[in-house]
C-alpha cells in the first residue's frame, strides 16, 4: 500500500521520480567506477606500481588511482544536488496529495514515510539501472586496443560486497536525504505548512572561510619549520589539513551566499528605484537561502576548479623553471638540451577540467530545476500581476536581479576563495637547480650554477574560464527561466490551484 | 457606442465555448453585476473587457476604440494606467508589505518611492488597514489582505475597476467590509465597476444586473439578486 501511495500523483511526480532515478543512476556509476578504481590490483613492475594493461597512465600507475576515485567521488556532490532539488519538483501538487492522505487519516511520520518511499523507490530502480549500465559498459569496452591496451579498467570488478552496499545504500540515502528535506514540513490534513528561518544569514560563514584559509596558511610555515629541524611533514598530515580547510571553505562559501543575498537584498530595496528591483530585493530578503541551495554544487565547481587552475599554474612554472635549469645546465656542460616531456601531467589536469567541466553540467540540471520550480510555484501571483497591467518585462528583470545577484557574488567568492586557499597551502615561489655543473670537455672546470626560482603566477586565464563558464551556465539558465516565465504567466494560470 | 462593452464577443477555451456572441454595455459611472452559475463564462467576460485576455471573435470597446486588436502591450498599460482589477485572492506579491504592494502600480507609472508609498498609505488609510502597512500579506486575514488588494486596485484611481468574484474566499462580515469600501469608493470617485459574482448579496450592491448562462445573456433579465428581492 505504502508503494502505490508513493508512487501516485500527476504528470510533474513522474518527471521527479524519473529525474530522482536518473541521479541515483549516475551516483552510482559515479561510485561504482571509483570502486572500480580502487579495485585494480597493485603490480610491482620493475620496482614501480604500474599496471601495464592500462592505456592511460591515471589508471595504470598506482599511485595516482586514489586521485582519480577522489575526482569520481567528488562528482557524485553535484549529483546528489541535483537529486536534492529534484526533490522540490512539483512539491506543490506533492503537498496537496500528502496532505489529502492525512487527510484520509495517515498519520504525520506515515505520510512523510510515503515520500520518503517515493525517493528511495526512485533512487533504488535508479541505482539499479546504474549497476546495469556499469556491467554493460563493462563489457561493451572491455576490448582492448591496437596496442592490446585497456582504455579502462574493465577487467576488473570491486568485490559484489561493494556492489551490494552502493546499489542498497544509494537508496536508503535518497530516503533519509527526503526525511531530511522534509523536517521543516509540518504536514496537516488541510495542506503543508513549511516552517520557514525567520531569522536573517548571519555572517558567520566567513568565518569558516577565514577559517580555512587560515589552517592552509599555517601550513607553509610549519613545512619550513620541520624542514629547518630536519623533519619533514607528514604526508598524512597535509592531506588532513587540506581536506578539513577545502571542506571548511566550501561550506563557508555556500553558506555565505545566503547572507551575500540576504545582504544584497537589504541593500538593493534601499536603493532601487524601479518595480523590479524592488520585487528583487524582498526575494532575496524573504528567502535568502534559495541563492546558496540553488548554487551549491555550481559554487563548490567553480570553487575546485580555481583550486585545480592554482596547482595547474603552479606545476606548470615548476616545468619551465626545471627546463630553465636544464638548458643553461646543458650551455655550461655543452651536452645537449633535452627537453622534458610534460604532456602526461598536463594530460591528467585536462581530466580534472573535463571532471571539473561535468560537475558544471550536472549542477547546471539542478539550477534548472530550482528556477523552474521557483517560477511554477509563483505563477498564480505572477499571473494576477500580469492581468494587473504589470509588464512581463518587469517580471523577467526581477527574476534576472534576483537570480543573477547571488549568482555573481557566490561564484566571485568562490574563484576567489578557491585560488586563495591554494596560494596559502602553497608557496608561491618555485625552484628547480642548484648545483655545480662541470663542462664535458674538461670535467674539472666546473661552475656553480644558482637555483632558477620561478614566482608562480596568477592563473587569470582559467579562473576567468571558470567564472565565464559558471556565469554563462547561470545566465543561459535564466534566459531558459524567462520563456518559461511568459507561459507561466499566462491568464490561465489564474484559475490554477 | 456606450463607455465599455463587447459586441457579439466569442472565446473559447479549446473545443469547450465560455462565450458565444456575448453583447454587453457598461455606463460610465455604473456599477454593473455579472452573474451566473459557475462555468458559464463570467471570468471570461470580465477578462475579455479588461484586455487580459483576447476574444476569439467579437468586439471589446473602452471609450469608443476597440481594445481587443490592441497589441499585448497596449492592453497592459490600459490596465495599468485607466483600469483595477481585483481578484478573489492570491493576488498580492507575498514577498512584498501591504504599503509595497499598494505603491507597486504608481513605481510601474514612474512615481518616484517616497511618493508612491504616500499614496499607498493614504489608500491604506481609507481601507482601514493602515495599521497593517509594514506587514507581509502572510500575516494578514484573508480581510485584511482583499482590503489591501482593492487598495492596490484603486490607488492609480483608475476609470474602471473589475472585480472577480471579490469576496468569494471571505466570510460573511469580512466580505460585507469589503464590498462597503469597494462601493463607497467607486461611488466617490465615479468609478465603474464591472463585478463578477455568484452571490446574490454581492450582486446586491450593483445598479444594474446581467446574468450568463452557458455563454450567453439569459434574455429573461432576471438575475440573481432581482429573484431574491
Amino acid at each position: 500500500m505504502l508503494l502505490r501511495l508513493a508512487l501516485a500523483g500527476s504528470r510533474t511526480d513522474t518527471v521527479r521520480v524519473v529525474l530522482t532515478g536518473l541521479s541515483a543512476a549516475l551516483a552510482t556509476l559515479a561510485i561504482l567506477a571509483a570502486l572500480t578504481v580502487l579495485a585494480i590490483p597493485t603490480v610491482l613492475d620493475g620496482g614501480s606500481n604500474v599496471s601495464p594493461q592500462y592505456r592511460n597512465p591515471l589508471i595504470a600507475e598506482a599511485g595516482l588511482r586514489v586521485g582519480v576515485a577522489a575526482t569520481l567521488v567528488l562528482l557524485t556532490i553535484p549529483v546528489l544536488v541535483l537529486a536534492g532539488q529534484c526533490a522540490r519538483l512539483g512539491a506543490p501538487a506533492r503537498d496537496r496529495r500528502l496532505a489529502a492522505y492525512r487527510m484520509a487519516g495517515a498519520g504525520p511520520r506515515q505520510a512523510v514515510a510515503i515520500a520518503a518511499t517515493e525517493a528511495a523507490l526512485a533512487s533504488g530502480l535508479g541505482a539499479l539501472a546504474g549497476l546495469g549500465l556499469h556491467l554493460v559498459g563493462r563489457q561493451l569496452l572491455g576490448t582492448p586496443g591496437a596496442d592490446g591496451k585497456l582504455a579502462l579498467p574493465t577487467d576488473v570488478l570491486p568485490p559484489v560486497w561493494q556492489l551490494a552496499v552502493v546499489v542498497a545504500g544509494v537508496p536508503v540515502l535518497a530516503g533519509l536525504i527526503a526525511m531530511l528535506l522534509l523536517r521543516r514540513v509540518v504536514l496537516t490534513p488541510y495542506g503543508v505548512v513549511r516552517r520557514v528561518r525567520t531569522r536573517p544569514p548571519r555572517p558567520w560563514a566567513g568565518l569558516l572561510i577565514l577559517g580555512g584559509l587560515g589552517t592552509a596558511a599555517l601550513l607553509p610555515p610549519l613545512a619550513q619549520y620541520l624542514d629547518r629541524s630536519g623533519r619533514s611533514m607528514p604526508y598524512e598530515l597535509f592531506g588532513l589539513v587540506v581536506l578539513v580547510a577545502e571542506l571548511a571553505v566550501t561550506l563557508g562559501v555556500i553558506v555565505g551566499t545566503g547572507w551575500i543575498s540576504h545582504v544584497t537584498g537589504r541593500l538593493l530595496h534601499r536603493f532601487a528605484r524601479r518595480p523590479a528591483g524592488l520585487l528583487a530585493a524582498r526575494r532575496l530578503t524573504a528567502d535568502p537561502w534559495t541563492g546558496s541551495r540553488t548554487l551549491a554544487a555550481l559554487l563548490a565547481a567553480v570553487l575546485f576548479g580555481a583550486f585545480a587552475a592554482g596547482l595547474r599554474i603552479r606545476m606548470s612554472t615548476e616545468f619551465a623553471a626545471e627546463a630553465e635549469y636544464a638548458r643553461r645546465s646543458a650551455e655550461v656542460s655543452g651536452l645537449p638540451y633535452e627537453p622534458w616531456d610534460t604532456t602526461f601531467y598536463q594530460g591528467a589536469y585536462d581530466l580534472v577540467y573535463l571532471a571539473l567541466t561535468i560537475a558544471l553540467v550536472i549542477a547546471a540540471g539542478g539550477l534548472l530545476v530550482a528556477l523552474a520550480e521557483s517560477i511554477v510555484s509563483r505563477r498564480r501571483a505572477m499571473a494576477a500581476l500580469v492581468a494587473t497591467g504589470v509588464p512581463r518585462a518587469v517580471l523577467g528583470r526581477a527574476l534576472a536581479w534576483q537570480t543573477l545577484t547571488p549568482a555573481v557574488a557566490g561564484i566571485v567568492l568562490a574563484a576567489g576563495t578557491g585560488i586563495t586557499l591554494q596560494r596559502g597551502l602553497y608557496d608561491r615561489e618555485v625552484s628547480s637547480g642548484w648545483g655545480t655543473v662541470c663542462r664535458e670537455a674538461s670535467p674539472t672546470d666546473c661552475v656553480e650554477l644558482p637555483a632558477v626560482v620561478r614566482t608562480v603566477p596568477l592563473p587569470l586565464d582559467d579562473l576567468a574560464g571558470f567564472v565565464g563558464v559558471a556565469l554563462a551556465v547561470v545566465l543561459s539558465l535564466l534566459l531558459v527561466n524567462l520563456l518559461l516565465l511568459r507561459t507561466s504567466t499566462a491568464v490561465e494560470e489564474l484559475r490554477a490551484t | 457606442m456606450s463607455f465599455l462593452g463587447t459586441r457579439a464577443a466569442v472565446r473559447s477555451y479549446g473545443p469547450t465555448p465560455a462565450l458565444r456572441g456575448v453583447t454587453v454595455d457598461v455606463a460610465e459611472g455604473e456599477i454593473l453585476a455579472v452573474t451566473g452559475p459557475s462555468g458559464c463564462g463570467k471570468s471570461t467576460l470580465l477578462h475579455c473587457l479588461a484586455g487580459i485576455m483576447r476574444v476569439d471573435a467579437g468586439e471589446v470597446f473602452y471609450r469608443g476604440r476597440r481594445i481587443d486588436t490592441s497589441s499585448e502591450g497596449e492592453r497592459a498599460r490600459l490596465r495599468r494606467t485607466e483600469f483595477g482589477v481585483l481578484f478573489q485572492f492570491g493576488q498580492l506579491v507575498a514577498e512584498l508589505t501591504a504599503a509595497e504592494n499598494v505603491a507597486l502600480p504608481l513605481l510601474l507609472a514612474g512615481a518616484r518611492r517616497r511618493e508612491a508609498r504616500t499614496a499607498a498609505l493614504a489608500w491604506l488609510d481609507r481601507l482601514g488597514v493602515a495599521d497593517l502597512a509594514d506587514q507581509h500579506p502572510g500575516e494578514m486575514s484573508g480581510g485584511q489582505q482583499q482590503r489591501c488588494a482593492l487598495a492596490r486596485a484603486l490607488v492609480t484611481e483608475p476609470r474602471v475597476l473589475f472585480a472577480d468574484e471579490p469576496t468569494g474566499a471571505l466570510d460573511t462580515l469580512a466580505g460585507e467590509q469589503v464590498l462597503g469600501h469597494l462601493v463607497r469608493l467607486a461611488r466617490e470617485q465615479r468609478t465603474t465597476v464591472v463585478l463578477v459574482t455568484h452571490d446574490a448579496r454581492v450582486a446586491g450592491y450593483a445598479d444594474r444586473e446581467v446574468t450568463l448562462r452557458d455563454g450567453v445573456l439569459d434574455p429573461t433579465g432576471l438575475g440573481i439578486a432581482a429573484v431574491r428581492r
